[in-house]
């Protein structure tokens, strides 16, 4: 008998509206352990609902969202898109001000050699307010990080990143993919998507259009590149699902 | 919960509003009228306003532009996916405002007894703390109370002259209302502020303080209660959420 793993999140009938707009509409999704799934889709297609309502941030309004991890808060890791950081505080204050809401005492040595990985250890005494766009970035990686969980959410994790950013925040997710962490991104770059993602979904109007492998969905829709594929199914609205 | 009250106390240093209204304006105050005015019963009842003033403002003022800026950034969003409970988080913070505020009262104390002559002996000091202890957490969970109904920095500004001027200007902080007009009276006894200004005095001037402490604290304590409960009711992880929703 072929066992396999319980799904590390599983959401089934999804619904979530604000006012009279439906922002996810009946969405069915499972995380596996250990993938990387990519969700993409337009602006205000409901990517940002969706994590929220997969994390427990937003209550939806309809179906439910089943974690198989024990305490899933101490095992979910979260960066979002803008970063926020505690002003005032320095970079190892906020790191070490996150590892203490994980219930997590870390010694300064642990902290500095997370930092050190994700590029900031000259900037540990730093005010974190004053570091770059992409160096806040990392932060809130390593913040994302710090309690080392089983699963990662990670919210356009290489936007406004420099070229040379973006290359290693790619080879990062491969590591953690790697290290059997399961990743969930969003993003705009289907460049990213494609080399990191063993599964993408597209969402479009709060619903998935579009759900595979690159190689399925490429297949499926007759496209060259996933950039096509993309502006092929939130153009027709056509619904596919590749395997 | 201890790393975290530690972290923020060391983040509210640096912080300017706390530097302008927590530090700069009751020292300020104390010095600039106790120099300008040099009198020994002037000096107590200047003293107790100078740290029912730090307290008004370090605790819900200061409070106030803290918790909306951090809301703003998406800090309380990133929080809230933590293990950490919403009420550790919020002691943690009414805390560390406590201790920020203790520090800048013994520095006050110091300067009313050093350079304005007020008597002040250990049992004083200790009911002091009491009074302090307890007028922080009430005026903290205000302070969250204004930044959860405001939706930006412009109404917490807005919201926190609304509430702390007429609170100020009717409690007798600096100067007596005996001869201020009826309703005015009504006001200051129907306001909490009066009564911190109050116990605060008795806990420096008062020669039964006991007797006269009773009623004062049991208002701030009263008014302690219903802050957190409407601050916890009214609480919003991000600036989207919905007043009188604690989820979802």
């Amino acid at each position: 008998m072929n066992q396999h793993p319980p799904p590390l999140v599983r959401a089934e009938g999804l619904h979530k509206s604000y006012g009279h707009r439906q922002a996810i509409r009946g969405i069915d999704l499972a995380i596996w352990p250990g993938e990387t799934v990519a969700i993409i889709g337009p602006n205000g297609a409901g990517k940002s609902t969706l994590l929220d309502l997969l994390l427990g941030l937003r209550q939806p309004d309809g179906g439910k969202v089943h974690y198989s991890l024990p305490e899933p808060r101490r095992q979910i890791g979260l960066q979002l898109q803008n970063a926020p950081l505690f002003a005032g505080f320095t970079v190892l204050e906020n790191l070490r001000m996150f590892a203490a809401c994980y219930g997590l005492r870390c010694k300064k040595a642990e902290l500095l050699a997370m930092l050190e990985r994700c590029g900031l250890g000259e900037a540990a005494h730093t005010n974190a307010a004053h570091l770059s766009g992409g160096q806040q970035k990392w932060l809130a990686i390593a913040i994302a990080l710090v309690h080392q969980p089983r699963l990662l959410f990670l919210d356009e994790p290489a936007a406004a990143l420099d070229p040379r950013a973006r290359r290693q925040m790619r080879s990062w997710i491969a590591e953690l993919a790697a290290e059997g962490v399961s990743v969930v991104l969003t993003s705009h770059d289907m460049d990213e998507v494609q080399q990191v993602a063993d599964r993408i979904l597209l969402l479009q109007d709060g619903h998935i259009v579009a759900e595979g492998t690159a190689e399925a969905l490429l297949a499926t829709s007759g496209t060259s590149s996933l950039e096509d594929m993309y502006l092929k199914y939130t153009d027709t609205k056509e619904e596919v699902r590749g395997v | 919960m201890i790393i975290i009250m530690r972290t923020m106390i060391r983040g509210l240093w640096r912080d300017s509003h706390t530097l302008i209204w927590n530090i700069l304006f009751p020292l300020g105050m104390l010095v600039g009228l106790g120099l300008y005015f040099r009198d020994p019963l002037y000096s107590e009842r200047l003293l107790a306003g100078a740290l029912a003033i730090n307290l008004l403002f370090g605790a819900t003022t200061a409070t106030a532009f803290y918790v909306i800026a951090q809301r703003h950034r998406g800090v309380y969003k990133l929080l809230r996916a933590t293990p950490l409970p919403t009420l550790s988080f919020v002691t943690a913070m009414t805390g560390a405002r406590l201790v920020l505020t203790m520090a800048i009262s013994v520095v006050l104390v110091g300067i009313g007894i050093g350079l304005f002559g007020v008597a002040a002996g250990p049992l004083r000091a200790g009911w002091m703390l009491v009074v302090l202890t307890i007028g922080s957490a009430g005026f903290t969970a205000l302070g969250f109370l204004l930044a959860n109904l405001a939706r930006d920095e412009t109404q917490v500004s807005i919201f926190s002259n609304l509430v702390s001027l007429p609170l100020i200007l009717t409690s007798g902080a600096f100067y007596s209302l005996e001869q201020a007009p009826g309703w005015v009276q009504t006001m200051s006894q129907l306001q909490p502020f009066h009564y911190l200004v109050e116990a605060l005095r008795v806990s420096i001037a008062s020669d039964t303080i006991l007797a006269d402490l009773w009623l004062p604290l049991g208002v701030l304590t009263a008014f302690a209660v219903l802050c957190a409960l409407l601050a916890a009711l009214t609480f919003r992880w991000d600036p989207e959420g919905r007043l009188f929703r604690l989820r979802g």
